[in-house]
């Protein structure tokens, strides 16, 4: 290795050319690693930091998009009785116009929330809402509409198939509070069901989206749900698991074949510069190479400072590479969470030790087939007729 | 200076050529470089091949030196047939037994005098310790003793086949082969490359130069004259 390393930075150009070379695709190649299930573990870990395990929908469209759940209240109450549960919620989401004495209004996601679990919201200011007329707020509806808490507001719903305009109901504001799934620019708002209920017209009391069920410590979500599905056959029962891996066979799977023809590209990119950079290096020592081999250096050690030399190349590029990508990772999440509707919490780019483990595999890879072709050369190098050449020449 | 085991081989000879051809396979037909050479090298020998250009001395030199296999006859190297040695085994024959020194030097550029005779011997798993009583020894001897940090790029066409003759005698060979070894050298520098090249035949490594220089060939006790890939004349003094 020592010698290989003597052998490249005689030409300290054209090694720090392979370098930077292999730092750069080694940075999209692990960006692209982190790309492939950034956003299957981010959404797993948003689903377990909401701290709800099952999700009970009535059909497989998204929440908010699909049929209210009939007799939601009583299903949560019951599915909460169940052993193998702590805690379940009803959750159901519509929209809503914010006003605070007459100005202009704020447009939100209004959320209504029942049971008998903790609110899947965190308060950050104030106190969470009680039985009455009360209303949580995110950071966006506090600052746009200028309410906080204490505040006397209207609150004019948009619900579910609702054509007609409803009429404004007064809440007040009790608290500003976190929402796990809020967007960086959204606006939300949050209240009992029945308070939602009421203000959608009060036709549609007892029902809602979905309900987040939680397991009881030391029973696996899996469990829970296989108990959720014998009290709700008619439901659908979903883990958080279960919906990352809908997730992860649906929209997701587009990131991840991006990610799979973009490394392909990138680490043929890697191989072909590699490759070109040792060719022209050996080919430049051929006189050297087979002097030493005339002096009894076997084909094996010639070969082996090739391929040290390629793994010097990549090794440097690849140890460059990862702070690289991680400083491309951040620009690049910052920019694609520009999407709308993505939760502010969710990361296309998420770091885990199995695409770090990948990524080193991928460029030992690289090293030794970009390698092949200049071995190749030193390996059948004829040394009588390099030598006389090397003479002529 | 010499292999012990060199001294001690078959019938005392380190290389024994026996109607030897070496016939290269080019687009327009066979090219018969060697042709029906036969020859000995006995331990302290010192020869000369001289020839017109392309009358097969470095190809015969190359054979000599386990370099390239005969296509015909029979060489025996201390005894073995060349032939039937794997690449592997004739590389560590030429490591223990052959140095080569070469018209342009092939020193490597990135290390210095020091590590340039160092590395066969490194390669031949020589211990540290012997090593560097090895290559201070031999610097020394070539007169060198005083650039070994120097870089090839630092010394002078002489002073580089100083290093390169001293990289040949790294692991005690008992055959030095040199290919035109004052090829790229001036008439005074030449001279002494000779000269030491002598000294290193005297003090028991068998010599076997390839040369245009009369001068240097005129130096050797058996003097072969090669034409049209056979040995034309053998001169003995």
């Amino acid at each position: 290795m020592a010698f290989a390393w003597r052998s490249l930075v005689r030409q300290p150009a054209r090694a720090s050319l392979g370098v930077v070379g292999v730092a750069a695709v080694g940075a999209l190649l692990f960006d692209m690693l982190l790309l492939s299930q950034g956003l299957v573990i981010s959404m797993r870990d948003l689903f377990e930091r909401v701290g709800f395990d099952v999700r009970v929908t009535a059909s497989d469209a998204l929440p908010g998009q699909g049929p209210l759940l009939a007799n939601a209240v009583a299903h949560a109450s019951a599915i909460a009785h169940l052993p193998s549960v702590r805690a379940a919620i009803a959750l159901r989401l519509a929209n809503a116009v914010v006003q605070k004495n007459g100005a202009r209004g704020q447009y939100t996601a209004f959320q209504g929330v029942a049971g008998t679990g903790a609110h899947p919201w965190t308060i950050l200011r104030g106190h969470d809402i009680g039985s009455g007329p009360d209303l949580i707020v995110n950071e966006n509806t506090s600052r746009r509409a200028g309410v906080q808490p204490g505040d006397r507001v209207t609150v004019r719903a948009f619900c579910s198939g609702d054509t007609q305009a409803l009429p404004p109901v007064p809440f007040t504001v009790t608290g500003v509070a976190e929402f796990p799934f809020d967007t960086p620019n959204g606006t939300t708002v949050a209240t009992s069901l029945d308070m939602l209920a009421n203000t959608c017209g009060g036709n549609e009391t007892g029902e809602a989206d979905m309900i987040l069920v939680a397991a009881r410590e030391g029973t696996s979500p899996d469990a829970a749900a296989a108990e959720v599905v014998t009290i709700v056959p008619e439901l659908r029962v979903f883990s958080n698991e279960q919906v990352v891996s809908r997730l992860e066979g649906g929209g997701f799977t587009y990131f991840r074949q991006i990610s799979t023809v973009l490394t392909t590209v990138t680490l043929s990119f890697a191989v072909l510069l590699i490759t070109v950079l040792l060719t022209v290096s050996v080919n430049q020592r051929l006189g050297e190479i087979a002097a030493l081999r005339a002096l009894g250096f076997s084909r094996w050690r010639v070969v082996a400072d090739v391929l040290c030399e390629s793994i010097l190349i990549v090794g440097g590029g690849g140890l460059l590479s990862l702070p690289l990508g991680a400083l491309l990772a951040a620009g690049l999440d910052r920019i694609l969470k520009r999407i709308a509707g993505i939760p502010a919490d969710v990361h296309f780019f998420v770091f885990e030790p199995g695409a770090l483990q990948v990524h080193l595999l991928l460029l030992v890879a690289t090293a030794i087939l970009a390698a092949l072709y200049p071995i190749r050369i030193v390996a059948r190098l004829p040394i009588a007729a390099t030598l006389r050449d090397e003479v002529i020449g | 200076m010499t292999n012990d085991s060199v001294r001690s081989s078959v019938n005392g000879c380190i290389v024994e050529a026996t109607h030897v051809s070496r016939i290269f396979s080019m687009p327009a037909g066979p090219v018969t470089a060697v042709a029906d050479v036969s020859l000995r090298i006995a331990p302290g020998d010192h020869m000369a091949i001289r020839g017109p250009s392309g009358c097969g001395k470095s190809t015969l030199l190359h054979m000599l030196g386990c370099v390239e296999t005969p296509t015909a006859g029979t060489l025996l190297f201390q005894g073995s047939d060349v032939a039937t040695l794997s690449d592997r085994q004739r590389s560590l024959l030429r490591l223990r037994q052959i140095g080569f020194v070469f018209q342009r030097f092939f020193l490597l550029p990135m290390l210095t005098a020091w590590e340039n005779v160092e590395l066969p011997q490194a390669e031949a798993h020589v211990s540290k310790p012997e090593r560097r009583r090895r290559t201070q020894e031999l610097l020394e001897y070539v007169g060198l003793g005083a650039r070994a940090d120097h870089r090839p790029s630092e010394l002078s066409g002489g002073e580089m086949q100083r290093v390169a003759i001293a990289r040949a005698l790294a692991n005690r060979p008992g055959l030095l082969l040199a290919d035109e070894p004052t090829g790229e050298l001036d008439g005074a520098t030449g001279e002494q490359i000779a000269t030491l090249l002598d000294r290193v035949n005297a003090d028991g490594t068998a010599l076997v130069i390839v040369t245009h220089d009369q001068g240097l060939a005129g130096r050797a006790t058996r003097v072969l004259t090669m034409r049209d890939g056979r040995i034309e004349s053998e001169v003995q003094s």
